[in-house]
């Protein structure tokens, strides 16, 4: 029974994980590099969503403003310090990136302090499924997760937008010979991936507290997630974000909570060792 | 102020040697390794201890580091042959989260958080307040040494192999070249160096600890290299410099702000480190000194580029 | 100094004024500097920056009043970014360009042991909140004091609390630090001496959840479980405590359950009936009031209360030593905290009775302050809070 609840726990870190997983990837997909200022993103959309909801907008709202503010903020630093590297090379960009996830942390300490804070939300007991527990809390947040997720996929799959963004991931030439404006699709590309990225800084505020760290803290799940996905598969992430969050709640069971995040990785190595391609491929979308 | 000149000035010559070691595999053969931490914690480990508990002298334990280094790379490059390439990024990045969890949580080993103090100076006790100087020294002629053999290997055959490598791995092996070979030979090369780095680290701080190894140093070591233009090893030398003026120049900047919280002027510190590497990363993308590519000794042959 | 023009025009900036004026004049006119390095970025960052803060104000009352020796004092506030590397970088500037005479409020163990080797070689005094058993062990030939009690004591205090609150089941969950080891080993000596069962659980404090670790905990049903982390993962995990429904008793130290826990939390019963833990002054001390209205709280931290002790000892071992250099203070700091003489609990009051001729027993904001020949301090009294509605109430003082 500990391993059931645990794997039902990793469940809910898995979908509040997946929405900046699906994020990151999707932007992998398109712009060919590493966004590392994920992590001041998140905490940037979970300090915009804590405004908006101390400002008494509900929680839609709240994640309105919080998905706007990230997606602004990544579409600026993609445009001025980002997106210019690329062409020396993915790794120039993505330690860009890092420095601009830096700027962002040290913009909202700077305004902000350090202080915790918390999204003003009562907090209720669990109730019981049979033998195992269960927050309503956490199953609305869960909810609201997949919800994003499945609004997500239908803007990939139905809209111009989403098909412009996938054709342009599989074959940027062709995609372009086609008529699709590459910068176009590179700017909806960090618009749409980094206000999920914010969207999930909120969603993982939620339950915890933030601060200016927030981001850093789930920097390497999100990045785990995405890479045991295949990095460039939608879908992937979201498989990816569930399987680091149930072997992140397991490991706790199996070798201790402090050795977590190395569970983590060795998943990823074993994974790739056999899948090279990641699980469900590159570019699945 | 000489004392605080000396001392950054070590610590840059051992983020030097760091930036070195990131150039080697990164610049000339393309490899990323976002686990130098991990390597730099591994020497800096092996020397500590060795050191220490065991007794051995200073220039022992800097080659336990050395070797402890490259072994921890080969088995890093090894476990990694059937990945696709770019995933080496994300393993190294797990290993050097591997070693910081090790460090501090196998306390019987590593002492656990609390680190590892008293970790012994070459004559520091006789030489007292001129300890830094001669350290300095110690650390030049270290840096110098490595930097002539990353300039010999630049301009070497296995250089240009390396950066054949880098360019194109199947034409390389089509060419007849041992790819994995050459590969696993310069990670573990620059894995020792990172090695010794954190060996000359804690023998000259005396004070090693797992929060000495956050992702924060490999963060660095990569910017610092960008910025002097990889490739190169003067530019990733000059680079790891700039990187600690830098670092430190900025404390002096933000001082003279006047009305703001200690915690506003620290976040301002970050922040206009943080806004002038983007900027010197988009003004110079190449670095401060690029890569020049030396012409192989005939030209005819050549097309390493 | 030739040097120091290569290539650090921003140094000179602000160093060389300073550094152009000979020494000797410096020394009657120049004001005596000392600083905090305290962490305002990186894991540590909530509890560094109201530290600088207290420390400021200290210095500002002293200033006013006329200063020490009739110079002003400067205090030089640093980040450690929680990190031994950046610490032990900007303390070599303190200690080296600065010239500070005494660096407050270290306060990651780490950061202490990298910093300590640096202050006892360069003769600058280090006052230190770091708990590690390890540090005062360090051969720091008298430059080093403590006012946070070491884990042993703090520990086994904690260990007789819980027995005397009739608990027979304790279940401790600490995170990775210092300490971890040594709070385990000793309440596996404690408790089961008093007939109650031990067990533990080391958790990662940067996850966003604690369900699982808490499910682990409740397998064995305590009547008490301490909460060792720090504000921000306790956050996280009495909020999960509460989910799960548990209805044993709790307690954390103070420095991690604080009035910002509670106002974070925002809802009064999830932390109905905590207990917290810290060291203590005695009752109706004027320097605990002194660091509410410095800092603006009504609970501020241990840690805040014994930076405002670092920065008082300091200034009055100065004062008593008639010069301002570390050695001066490593001599003295022991005269003004013990050994009897007119009992003050601030710098001001303690600096007028030192140049009327008098001796003064300073006890602060933190306690005492009575160190034994390692820097430990000798004797504290604890202080037992619960909290009721929301707000922290006195158990007992002991």
């Amino acid at each position: 029974m500990p391993i059931l609840q645990a794997l039902v726990n990793g469940l809910v870190v898995g979908t509040l994980l997946a929405v900046p997983a699906i994020g990151f990837t999707s932007m992998f997909a398109v712009l060919r590099f590493p966004n590392f200022a994920i992590s001041g993103i998140a905490t940037l959309g979970a300090f915009a969503g804590y405004l908006a909801y101390g400002a008494g907008l509900q929680m839609v709202g709240s994640l309105v403003v919080a998905f706007a503010a990230a997606a602004a903020a990544g579409l600026f630093f993609d445009k001025t310090a980002h997106l210019p590297l690329v062409k020396q090379g993915a790794l120039p960009a993505a330690i860009a990136s890092i420095a601009s996830g830096l700027v962002l942390e040290n913009v909202i300490r700077l305004g902000f302090g350090n202080d915790f804070r918390g999204y003003d939300r009562p907090i209720a007991r669990d109730m019981y499924i049979g033998d195992i527990r269960v927050s309503p809390q956490q199953l609305e947040t869960m909810a609201i997760a997949l919800a994003i997720m499945l609004a997500v996929f239908a803007v990939l799959a139905f809209t111009r937008v989403g098909k412009a963004m996938r054709a342009s991931a599989d074959n940027p030439e062709l995609a372009a010979l086609k008529g699709i404006r590459p910068e176009r699709v590179a700017a909806m590309a960090s618009f749409i991936g980094m206000g999920l990225v914010g969207v999930g800084g909120m969603l993982l505020g939620l339950d915890s507290s933030i601060d200016p760290l927030t981001g850093a803290r789930i920097l390497l799940s999100i990045f785990a997630a995405a890479v045991l996905g295949g990095l460039g598969s939608a879908p992937g992430a979201v498989l990816g974000a569930f399987m680091i969050g149930m072997a992140e709640e397991l490991s706790v069971l199996a070798v201790g909570s402090p050795y977590r995040t190395a569970v983590g990785f060795f998943a990823i190595l074993i994974m790739l060792t056999l899948r090279p391609r990641g699980l469900l491929g590159e570019r699945a979308f | 102020m000489l004392h605080y000149i000396l001392f950054i000035a070590t610590i840059g010559g051992i983020y030097g040697l760091l930036a070195l070691s990131l150039n080697l595999i990164w610049g000339s053969a393309g490899m990323v390794n976002l686990g130098l931490a991990g390597f730099f914690a591994v020497g800096a480990y092996a020397s500590a201890l060795a050191t220490t508990s065991g007794g051995a002298p200073i220039l022992a334990g800097w080659a336990l580091a050395l070797i402890a280094g490259g072994a921890a790379g080969l088995v890093v490059t090894l476990s990694t042959t059937r990945l696709r390439e770019d995933y080496l990024a994300i393993v190294t990045l797990g290993f050097a989260e591997f070693v910081r969890l090790v460090a501090a949580n196998e306390i019987w080993l590593t002492r656990g958080i609390d680190g590892i103090s008293g970790i012994p100076g070459p004559w520091k006790a006789a030489l007292g307040q001129d300890f830094n100087a001669v350290y300095f020294l110690i650390v030049i002629a270290v840096v110098g040494a490595v930097f002539a053999l990353m300039r010999r290997i630049d301009r070497s055959p296995y250089g240009r192999v390396l950066r054949a490598i880098r360019e194109d791995a199947q034409v390389a092996q089509v060419a007849g070249k041992p790819v994995l070979h050459f590969k696993a030979q310069a990670f573990a090369l620059s894995a020792a160096i990172a090695g010794l780095a954190g060996a000359l680290y804690g023998n000259f701080t005396s004070y090693i600890a797992p929060d000495l190894f956050l992702p924060l140093i490999t963060v660095y070591i990569f910017l610092a290299v960008a910025a002097g233009g990889t490739g190169s090893p003067i530019g990733a030398l000059v680079g790891a410099y700039l990187l600690m003026t830098l670092l430190e120049s900025a404390r002096f900047v933000v001082a003279v702000i006047p009305a703001v919280t200690a915690v506003q002027r620290a976040a301002l510190k970050e922040l206009l480190i943080a806004v002038t590497l983007i900027v010197v990363l988009r003004l110079m993308p190449s670095g401060l000194l690029p890569e020049r590519i030396p012409p192989a000794p005939r030209p005819q042959t050549g097309g390493t580029t | 100094m030739t040097k120091l023009h290569i290539g650090r025009r921003t140094a000179i900036a602000s160093g060389v004024a300073a550094l152009a004026t000979p020494s000797i004049v410096r020394a009657q006119t120049d004001p005596i500097k000392i600083a905090t390095l305290t962490p305002l970025t990186g894991g540590g960052g909530s509890y560094g920056p109201v530290m600088a803060k207290v420390a400021a104000s200290v210095v500002e009352e002293v200033n006013k009043a006329g200063g020490v020796l009739g110079r002003r004092v400067v205090l030089v506030s640093e980040d450690d970014q929680t990190s031994p590397e950046p610490g032990v970088r900007a303390a070599r500037k303190l200690i080296d360009v600065d010239k500070v005479v005494a660096i407050c409020g270290t306060w990651a163990s780490s950061v202490t042991t990298a910093v300590a080797p640096l202050c006892w070689e360069s003769k600058t005094f280090l006052c230190t909140v770091s708990g590690a058993d390890s540090i005062t062990l360090l051969p720091h030939q008298g430059y080093l004091v403590r006012t946070q009690p070491n884990s042993t004591l703090q520990v086994t205090r904690v260990g007789e609390f819980m027995l005397s609150l009739g608990d027979k089941k304790v279940f401790t969950m600490i995170p990775q630090t210092p300490f971890t080891q040594s709070t385990i080993d000793i309440l596996n000596k404690v408790l089961p001496a008093g007939n109650a069962t031990h067990g533990s659980l080391i958790y990662d404090d940067k996850k966003t959840s604690f369900r699982t670790e808490v499910d682990q905990a409740l397998r064995a049903t305590p009547d008490v479980i301490l909460a060792n982390g720090y504000t921000p993962d306790t956050v996280v995990l009495l909020k999960d405590l509460y989910r799960a429904g548990f209805k044993g008793k709790i307690l954390g130290f103070a420095y991690s359950i604080n009035q910002k826990l509670v106002d974070q939390i925002g809802q009064p019963e999830v932390v109905e009936g905590v207990y917290t833990f810290a060291p203590s002054p005695a009752e109706g001390s004027g320097a605990y009031d002194r660091v509410k209205a410095a800092v603006g709280s009504s609970n501020p931290d241990p840690y805040t209360c014994q930076v405002y002790d670092h920065v008082n000892m300091v200034l009055m071992s100065i004062a008593v030593a008639k010069t301002a250099t570390g050695e001066a203070i490593k001599d003295n700091i022991r005269k003004v905290t013990q050994g009897g003489g007119k009992s003050v609990d601030n710098a001001v009051d303690g600096i007028k009775e030192i140049a009327a001729g008098g001796k003064v027993d300073y006890s602060g904001a933190s306690g005492p302050c009575d160190f034994d020949a390692k820097g430990d301090i000798l004797d504290c009294k604890f202080r037992y809070e619960q909290i009721k509605a929301g707000k922290f109430t006195l158990v007992k003082l002991a």
